[in-house]
């Protein structure tokens, strides 16, 4: 019967119409429109609000296997950061985050921004080891974990930390995360302690996760690659010149769009399979 | 015609497709990927293990002029990381730990590694216990004393305002009461001390209700983020492709 | 004649600058000059910071009397010096403009570590005086009096973390001393701990043995200890039923525990000449390898049941279509929030999140896990008891019920 043919139909089928579907809409750059939603708007709004000047610290918590999720929506930040001439404070709590951070570095920062100041303006302070424990410790006391930055230059007498002893004194604390130690760890251990905002940019998988502690603990919070995209539509969309470079969420909305109707085509039509070859039986 | 292609891209794409073949079926080329990343990711967290952990945390701090005489520079431990006095001694501590923890690798010692253990445990307990408290316990409850009708201006104002946005009273008191109810019943659920029976077990019933859409949400949500990766897979293999069609 | 006709002309000529603007900074410097001071801040008072480590102070005083939205008073700024020497300005504290607050207070805080140059010892006298700046200039207030810091114990702002602590505490020791003492503490059935033995039986009936997964975590992992409860449970059952039992595992230390644990219920079953050290073995640390392995398991010798409980990533859909795909009654428990909507989906009982510690609690009755599992039912009822109050609270506009479980830092 069809029905159950299409219940026993081989999953490389299945394989075949998602990769169609992912591939078929990069090529032809199928584009969406993009509504920013309310949480991560939150994160936009208060990085338009603070003056200039102001210390943003910005911690790399991921590895290479969610790049493409998590590195558009740390570009976005980046950028939006030092437009808006925010002082960068960059580290990472993951040892595979600190390359991520250099990259980031060196093809956002310096390429786009030469005119910012290492030191000044921006500094990379890498990775340290003790996951909620640097955290614990930086709460307090910035300089007891990171002495100096990546390249030797001391921390207490860059011009950039000049008014900064510990957490207390970021304006805003932006964690992008994909696991442990992440975003969670950032909310108990500096936004609830220090009482400085926390905003964060996760994978998908832990989106439903931190939600919880939306708007209280977390002010914002870009979930996978919509928020994302998001985040790129409204940084575009306030500061034009932005427009020309690569938007990698944006750019994976319309394949995103497709292959979720591929999947929700064919879970309608198993479940239909399922019912219908169920009912056949019972009734033969 | 096409720009960026060099020997790391193709050992690059060369792994990507041999790791996608399994999709089809299981094969040779395959194995051979799946055992080099298992090698490959080996080695590179020990060597990242030393460099970000070993080195600047325990060694710079109780030897800092030996390493530097290793390395033949201070790179590896800049003056300005060195420590003296009981805030360097005191480093022997952690020394004589990580030690004690490597004797569990032999059969008649492994119990000594149980000392290690327990310091790790306690630390970790005494950190979370307060935190995950605070965090996740008091701080969710404040967040979920809600008003039922938030933004109430009347009965007039409520149904003239029905809409599905975002920021209308309708969708804002549906969101309250599914946050409260939802809530309280999942709690409800796992309540273990009393059978689910009568309104209990309605509720109960309720509250896993929700959390299978939770569930379902956080499926879709991984689903999502699959989809994102192989998206990025396609990028990077197909990416020359993508620029010229769409130049 | 011509001399006075001249100097009438000169006269004429020279009154266009009289009747000039001055030029603008002496317009500005006029006005300056001609601008009221404004009157100075008033009641200046160092005390020591609450609930803090003793590196800094609270200086309160009362706004200038001159500011007003719209006045003339620009900010504050506020100066210290120890024991009447050099003053130097720590910090400004912006105008209470429409406000209109009666008090305004500035926090003086510093570093604890003696080399830094902001350091702040704990107990050196300070005094402060505060500077209104206005349009007019700027006046300096009356310094206050000599404050020294102090270092408190005990951080009154955290009292209600401290007493949701004491009190949890207290009832753990409660529960668990009353377990002891052989109190019989009551557990809900749950659907996937009666299915259980019906599993085990379904196995022994097909003459197929049971694969048992503790997953990927480690044996000091509170869902792997719970695995390790029920693995006891099954290998009694298994033993009773002369049913074999394969436990691949991912961890050494977890594989020699394991190997405890089954060797342990065969000999409560009265059969410890049944139990194969070789099926209870380690596979691999790589987390795909040994999915892999573990499927290779499954579709070899086709076990009738599969128990997938313990922390498990992102290989726990792989693991439960695979044993779906073979034919297998799946029965699974994590507390990874993010893999049960896997194990919904693919197995046939599922233990979500804290079952799996209750399910742990109810068959192996150990009065810990008893006292710990009753305690957290408490603190959950107490949990769901402020929520009522709080819906009840909000309702009636007692905001301050809330503000109770607000945490001043």
């Amino acid at each position: 019967m069809f029905w159950e043919r299409l219940l026993r139909l081989d999953r490389r089928w299945i394989f075949l119409f998602v990769a169609v579907s992912v591939l078929l809409p990069l090529l032809f750059n199928l584009e969406c429109h993009q509504v920013p939603t309310p949480i991560v708007r939150g994160i936009f709004d208060k990085l338009e609000s603070l003056p200039p000047g102001s210390h943003v610290l910005l911690s790399f918590d991921y590895g290479p296997s969610t790049v493409p999720e998590i590195s558009p929506m740390a570009h976005a930040v980046i950028r939006h950061c030092l437009e808006r001439d925010l002082k960068v404070v960059f580290m990472a709590l993951w040892a595979t985050g600190q390359n991520l951070l250099t990259s980031t570095v060196d093809s956002v920062v310096k390429l786009e921004f030469p005119h910012k100041v290492n030191g000044t303006d921006y500094a990379n302070f890498g990775y340290k080891a003790g996951n909620q424990g640097v955290i614990n410790v930086i709460a307090t006391d910035f300089y007891k974990m990171f002495t100096t930055d990546i390249s030797g230059m001391p921390a207490r007498t860059m011009p950039l930390m000049e008014d900064v002893e510990n957490m207390s004194d970021m304006s805003l604390i932006i964690s992008f995360g994909g696991g442990f130690p992440g975003i969670k760890e950032w909310v108990q251990f500096a936004g609830d302690v220090a009482h400085v905002p926390v905003a964060g940019g996760c994978t998908a998988v832990s989106a439903p996760l931190l939600y919880p502690y939306y708007p209280q603990q977390l002010i914002g919070l870009m979930g996978g690659i919509k928020g994302a995209a998001e985040y790129e539509a409204m940084l575009t969309h306030t500061y034009p010149k932005f427009d020309p470079l690569p938007k990698r969420g944006m750019l994976a909305m319309g394949p995103q769009t497709v292959a979720h109707l591929v999947i929700m085509f064919f879970i309608v039509v198993g479940n239909l399979a399922y019912f219908l070859s169920r009912s056949h039986k019972a009734k033969a | 015609m096409f720009a960026n292609i060099d020997l790391t891209f193709w050992v690059g794409a060369f792994l990507t497709v041999a790791i996608f073949s399994f999709l089809y079926k299981d094969n040779p080329v395959y194995k051979l990927a799946e055992h080099l990343f298992v090698g490959i990711s080996a080695a590179y967290w020990m060597s990242v293990g030393i460099w970000t952990t070993l080195v600047p945390n325990l060694l710079c701090r109780l030897c800092p002029g030996w390493v530097n005489s290793l390395a033949g520079s201070d790179c590896l431990c800049p003056p300005a990381s060195h420590v003296s006095g009981y805030e360097r001694w005191i480093y022997l501590v952690p020394l004589v730990l990580g030690i004690l923890l490597l004797m569990r690798l032999s059969p008649k010692g492994g119990w000594i590694g149980r000392w290690s253990l327990a310091f790790i445990v306690g630390i970790t307990a005494g950190l979370n216990l307060l935190r995950y408290m605070q965090s996740d316990f008091m701080a969710q409850v404040q967040a979920t004393m809600i008003t039922l009708l938030p933004g109430w201006q009347g009965f007039g104002h409520f149904f003239g305002n029905l809409s599905l946005s975002l920021d209308s009273p309708l969708v804002a008191t549906f969101s309250a009461w599914v946050v409260f109810f939802g809530t309280f019943c999942g709690l409800v659920y796992f309540f273990f001390s009393k059978e689910h029976k009568g309104w209990f077990g309605g509720a109960s019933r309720f509250g896993i209700w929700v959390l299978m859409v939770t569930f379902g949400a956080g499926f879709g949500y991984t689903v999502m983020a699959r989809i994102s990766l192989l998206v990025g897979r396609f990028r990077y293999l197909f990416g020359d492709l993508i620029d010229m069609m769409n130049s | 004649m011509k001399r006075w006709i001249m100097l009438g002309v000169c006269l004429l000529s020279a009154l266009p600058l009289w009747a000039q603007e001055p030029p603008a900074a002496d317009t500005a410097a006029a006005q300056v000059a001609a601008a009221p001071q404004a009157a100075p801040a008033t009641a200046v008072t160092a005390a020591d910071a609450p609930n803090d480590n003793g590196h800094s102070l609270v200086v309160t005083f009362v706004p200038s009397a001159d500011d007003r939205e719209g006045g003339p008073v620009i900010g504050y700024e506020v100066y210290r010096s120890v024991d009447g020497g050099e003053w130097d300005m720590r910090g400004t504290v912006p105008a209470s403009g429409p406000a209109g607050d009666a008090t305004l207070r500035y926090r003086d805080a510093g570093s604890k570590d003696e080399a830094s140059q902001d350091y702040f010892p704990i107990g050196q006298a300070y005094q402060y005086r505060v500077r209104t700046l206005s349009v007019g200039g700027f006046v300096d207030s009356e310094p206050s009096a000599p404050m020294g810091s102090t270092a408190e114990w005990f951080h009154f702002g955290k009292l209600e973390l401290f007493l949701a602590l004491v009190i949890f505490t207290g009832l753990m020791i409660i529960f668990i001393g009353r377990a002891k003492k052989g109190a019989e503490l009551y557990i809900r059935p749950l659907a996937g701990i009666d299915a259980v033995d019906e599993a085990i039986g379904r196995a022994t009936e097909m003459g197929r043995p049971i694969l048992y997964v503790l997953g990927l975590g480690v044996a000091s992992d509170i869902a792997t200890i719970a695995a390790f409860t029920v693995l006891q449970r099954v290998a009694k059952k298994v033993a009773e039923y002369n049913t074999k039992i394969i436990v691949p595992c991912y961890d050494p230390i977890v594989m020699s525990v394991a190997q405890e644990t089954v060797k342990a219920g065969f000999m409560d079953a009265g059969r410890p000449d049944m139990y194969r050290e070789d099926d209870v073995y380690f596979v691999t640390q790589s987390q795909f390898a040994y999915v892999a392995a573990v499927n290779g398991t499954m579709l070899r010798e086709r076990p009738a049941t599969n128990f997938y409980l313990g922390l498990f990533y992102a290989e726990s859909l792989i693991l439960a279509e695979t044993g779906s795909l073979a034919g297998s009654i799946q029965i699974s428990g994590t507390d990874q929030v993010t893999q049960i909507p896997f194990f919904v989906v693919a197995c046939d009982y599922t233990l979500i999140g804290e079952e799996l510690y209750a399910a742990s609690a109810y068959l192996g009755r150990e009065p810990l896990l008893m006292g710990t599992l009753k305690a957290q039912d408490w603190a959950k009822g107490a949990f769901a008891v402020a929520l009522l109050i709080g819906l009840v609270a909000t309702l009636a506009g007692w905001s301050s019920i809330a503000g109770w479980f607000h945490l001043d830092l």
